[in-house]
């Protein structure tokens, strides 16, 4: 019977010395405490542990336990007397074990742990970690920080519920076991604050090092991608609850107001090797960046934090991060609130055009074009336009007229210029009937914005349709131009530049336009001709969408679509006579004057 | 605006300098929002950056240390309409009490070791400044004690610092300085000319130095948009100078950092008139061209070959643009395609001679590889024919006929890279 050979082995070692167990003696321990286990027989296990004269056996074998005690646990319901007498075992073995020992044990069983048993695992070892790892001695700091490294990795590829009902449900155990890690934690958070207060000087840095470590990692993961936005049924949303958390352990051990500004004023690493420090600045960047978004858009630890800073330097250091933050816009788009917020701080026209000598901010512009062309989803791709928007007008003259440049050479997009042309026309419009004079949408600055405008990009060849958005635009754009700016005034400088613009753009779009629109005509007649003729199945290509082939289009659609480019080119084709025409009456008037 | 209470010390900080304060701020209605007392922490700033709202700029610039001061702020020298959530709603006067403690000199230094210290006189303009190999124009005033030992207006480059008697110091201290900018710099010996002195100023040995400087301009790295034709092709001729001198001083790798931002400006430039679009490819051509050259130099045989089809894409019957192409075709022992671009330069350029002396290379080389091959393989077939007859015993010895074969290939590859330097 296992109890027997259990009490065999006991009595064995219980007339020995500490020194004198041998392998085999830890191993028959093993087995038979094993066989208790499974046989059912807990109870005299948990007597045998508690014996007092057992006291030197479990302290240097009991550790070996844990595994066969965690598996029995999870196999025992949650109401089985069995399971609670299995957790006063661990609970025994966390007090009397070997501290070392058993900690090596009990990394050893997470580690082991993958899938859908890693939270509970996690869980119920926690406690019995803690206790542990606060009778260690020497080599705490390394102990509790390999724990929680060990720990979060181990959490690291489990998907982090989105949407409301996921947090409820919190299949895996996630947000529960997060706020589990965060309560283990708090002993030696406070050890830190004690010892700085203590001693200012003699700073201990290991353990806050650590700290600061496990609190980079959950910023990393899963705060990155959780949704933070409050949920009606749940009183304590877990997510907000772990920020909550994270960003009270950082301010406790005086790491958060540094770590805001970490990025921006460049100190250097600890890292003798570049390429080290390389890597961890790539990795610290994503942490960083939901620090900045937890406080400044959810406000997680804002009392702390000095309300002196001008809006225009937050940005500045926020750009960085935004920068990284819009990379991972398809996973997390909640995050560019964080661009959004820093924007509404400022004032419109407020933000110095010097500012885009920084690096980020030139980027960061280019990478929402990005996504304003690159995304799916409608909602976010309108959202993307108006944070642009925001972030055009906010910027003094000469930086409107500079961001301008920029976005039109490198968007490469035709509705993405045209937007810009439209702006363009709004400063315009600003600068002429507003009271005080604005160089830099006048004057020749301004013709050399139009240079970039007025244009097709390639000659008469350019693809209309394609284009068609930005062609539009354009003139509009002159059309007002003409209109509003009489020959006389010249205040914008249009007039002088007619001969230029007539031959750069005018007269390529007429032949453009010709030559698209015969085309079309020809492919409509063809077609035409060819429906009569028997209906030729085989397609030159066909269209996979998602998947899916497409079906080929009838001669019917096609014709649809063709007809309706032919429309675009009478529109295009409708304005360029109206501007022509009004260029020549105001041309015709000074003339006659 | 400001409401002084006490005071006393004597200075004022400067901008640039580091301040550090303890204040309480309050709004109108009273209600405290915000006080460093609260978190027991000091809080410290740079002066006069705009990195604090502009009311504090202002204010703490006319304190003296140990004084309280209460400041009153109207919204436009602080949040604004905007306001700052959580705490500060939009047009919101806000009341400040603050006492400066300290403040400090700005450091220049990575170390933080008090080398290098600055004090601005006149702020500079915008936010970038002067990089690595960044052309400056400077106005200089070096002190020593009371002695001025070195005046003068000059150009040069950031890294040449020392052969213009500059020391490492002041070009750190330049790195950081804003186009307009005028500061006074305290070097400490370590930072200025260290143990040596420096004779030619008859300054001794561990000397602490003052330098005031005056950055007029300096060269800043636009962006392909930030400047319309006219400028891309005045840098561009500016730039296939520096290149050029680069080069002839055996610096490549610059060299071909020069040639590369032609190539990046120009290459999808559109909207040229005739005139400029000949002025551009004739500068893409001498770009591709010599950039080439600085790959072949350097060892870069698949970006010279890119750059050599680049030129030719331009020009394709380009001497200098088939010569080289041969050459790095011949490098990497693609002996026919070498071959074929050394026959059209003949056939195209009779008296090029080196491409005569290249020709006959490739064809030895040619050659050569073929009687390799026919060896190599004539004895490959030997071997596994002895090899099926004896068992063990054959073995050593093809392994020495390997080593032989490496040998010989490994002493044509060396002949082939002296050809191509000569």
């Amino acid at each position: 019977m296992a109890v027997d050979e259990l009490q065999a082995i006991i009595q064995r070692c219980q007339i020995l010395e500490e020194a004198d167990f041998k392998g085999e003696d830890f191993n028959l321990f093993l087995v038979a405490g094993q066989k208790c286990l499974e046989d059912g027989y807990a109870a005299q296990l948990l007597e045998v542990i508690k014996n007092e004269k057992n006291k030197v056996i479990i302290k240097n074998m009991g550790w070996n336990l844990i595994s066969p005690l965690v598996r029995c646990i999870f196999m025992y319901k949650q109401e089985d007397d069995k399971r609670e007498l299995c957790l006063k075992i661990l609970d025994q073995l966390a007090q009397l074990c070997n501290p070392k020992e058993l900690f090596l044990g009990l990394l050893e069983q997470i580690e082991q742990t993958s899938g859908e048993q890693v939270c509970q695992t996690v869980m119920l070892l926690l406690q019995p970690l803690q206790t542990v790892l606060l009778k260690l001695e020497n080599k705490k700091a390394y102990s509790v920080g390999l724990s929680l490294a060990m720990i979060m990795n181990q959490l690291a590829p489990l998907p982090v519920p989105y949407t409301k009902q996921q947090i409820q449900e919190d299949k895996l155990g996630l947000c529960q076991c997060c706020n589990a890690v965060v309560d283990f934690a708090k002993p030696f958070v406070n050890e830190v604050v004690k010892n700085m207060e203590e001693l200012p000087e003699n700073n201990d840095m290991e353990l806050k090092e650590e700290l600061l470590k496990f609190c980079m990692k959950s910023l990393k993961h899963p705060l990155l991608t959780a949704q933070f936005e409050q949920i009606e049924d749940i009183e304590e949303h877990p997510f907000r609850h772990f920020a909550a958390e994270i960003t009270d352990i950082l301010w406790d051990i005086r790491e958060l107001i540094p770590l805001v500004f970490l990025h921006h004023k460049g100190k250097s690493s600890h890292w003798e090797n570049q390429e080290f420090a390389d890597i961890e600045q790539k990795n610290s960047a994503d942490s960083l960046a939901c620090l900045s978004y937890l406080m400044f858009v959810q406000h997680f630890g804002m009392d702390h934090f000095p309300m002196v800073f001008s809006p225009s330097y937050l940005l500045q250091c926020n750009m960085t991060h935004i920068e990284v933050l819009l990379k991972s816009f398809f996973s997390a788009p909640h995050l560019q609130d964080l661009f959004e917020s820093c924007l509404l701080r400022m004032e419109d026209n407020s933000l110095l055009h010097q500012y885009l000598e920084f690096r980020d901010f030139i980027n960061v512009p280019q990478d929402l074009v990005k996504v304003m062309t690159l995304c799916p989803i409608e909602h976010l791709r309108k959202k993307s336009l108006n944070i642009l928007q925001l972030f055009i007008d906010k910027f003094d003259t000469e930086g409107k007229y500079t961001l301008f440049r920029c976005l039109l050479k490198t968007s490469n997009h035709a509705g993405v210029e045209g937007y810009i042309i439209k702006n363009i026309k709004d400063q315009i419009h600003l600068s002429l009937t507003g009271t005080h004079d604005n160089i830099w949408f006048t004057g020749h600055h301004l013709i050399s914005l139009l240079d970039l405008v007025l244009l097709l990009p390639e000659g008469a060849e350019t693809d209309l349709l394609q284009n068609s958005d930005r062609i539009m635009a354009s003139l509009n754009l002159l059309r007002y131009l003409v209109i509003k700016d009489s020959e006389s005034d010249n205040q914008t400088g249009v007039w002088a530049a007619l001969a230029r613009i007539e031959q750069n753009f005018l007269k390529p779009l007429h032949v453009g336009l010709n030559m698209s629109k015969a085309h079309y005509e020809a492919e409509i007649k063809s077609k035409k001709e060819n429906r009569r003729e028997a209906h030729n199945p085989n397609t030159v290509c066909s269209v996979t969408v998602s998947g899916e082939k497409m079906p080929a289009m009838t001669t019917e659609m096609q014709l649809q679509v063709l007809h309706s480019a032919l429309f675009t080119f009478d529109l295009i084709e409708s304005v360029l006579a109206r501007v022509e025409e009004l260029i020549e009456v105001k041309l015709k008037a000074v003339m006659d004057e | 605006q400001v409401v002084k209470k006490e005071g006393s010390g004597t200075e004022s900080p400067m901008i640039g300098d580091k301040v550090t304060v303890h204040y309480t701020g309050w709004l109108l209605d009273g209600t405290k929002f915000d006080s460093s007392l609260d978190r027991r922490d000091k809080f410290s700033f740079d002066l006069g950056k705009g990195e604090v709202i502009k009311a504090w700029d202002i204010a703490v610039a006319t304190m003296k240390v140990g004084e309280i001061c209460r400041i009153t702020c109207k919204p436009e020298y602080a949040y604004g309409s905007a306001g700052s959530p959580p705490k500060i709603p939009p047009n919101a006067t806000l009341i400040f009490e603050v006492k400066l403690f300290d403040f400090k000199r700005e450091d220049l230094t990575d170390d933080e070791d008090g080398g290098i210290i600055r004090r601005i006189r006149k702020k500079g303009e915008g936010y970038s400044k002067p990089n690595e190999g960044a052309l400056v124009e400077i106005q200089l005033e070096g002190r020593h004690g009371e002695r001025v030992f070195d005046r003068r207006e000059l150009r040069f480059e950031i890294g040449e610092g020392e052969s213009y008697d500059l020391p490492h110091g002041l070009e750190k201290a330049i790195q950081k300085m804003e186009k307009s900018e005028e500061s006074v710099f305290y070097l400490k010996p370590s930072y200025g000319f260290g143990s040596a002195g420096k004779e030619k100023f008859q300054i001794p040995p561990d000397a602490e130095l003052q330098y005031e400087v005056k950055l007029k301009s300096f060269e800043k790295a636009k962006e392909s948009w930030e400047m319309n034709t006219d400028e891309k092709l005045e840098q561009s001729c500016i730039v296939k100078e520096r290149g050029t001198q680069y080069f002839k001083e055996g610096k490549y790798k610059r060299a071909a950092l020069q040639y590369k931002k032609i190539v990046s400006w120009l290459e999808h430039e559109s909207g040229l008139s005739e005139e400029e679009d000949v002025k551009a490819k004739s500068l893409r051509l001498a770009a591709h061209l010599n950039l080439a050259m600085c790959h072949l130099k350097l060892k870069e045989y698949s970006q010279a070959l890119e750059n050599c089809n680049k030129a030719l894409e331009l020009d394709s019957n380009n001497e200098k643009g088939l010569f080289r192409r041969g050459e790095a075709h011949l490098a990497v022992n693609d002996f026919e395609l070498a071959r074929g671009d050394f026959l059209k330069l003949i056939q195209l350029y009779p008296s090029n001679k080196a491409a005569k002396v290249q020709l006959v290379t490739c064809q030895q080389k040619i050659k050569e590889q073929h009687e390799k091959e026919k060896k190599m393989y004539a004895n490959m077939f030997q071997r596994l024919a002895d090899k099926d007859l004896k068992s063990s015993a054959t073995i050593p010895t093809s392994h020495t006929e390997d080593a032989e074969m490496k040998d010989e290939q490994n002493g044509v590859e060396d002949k082939s890279e002296v050809d191509t330097e000569a």
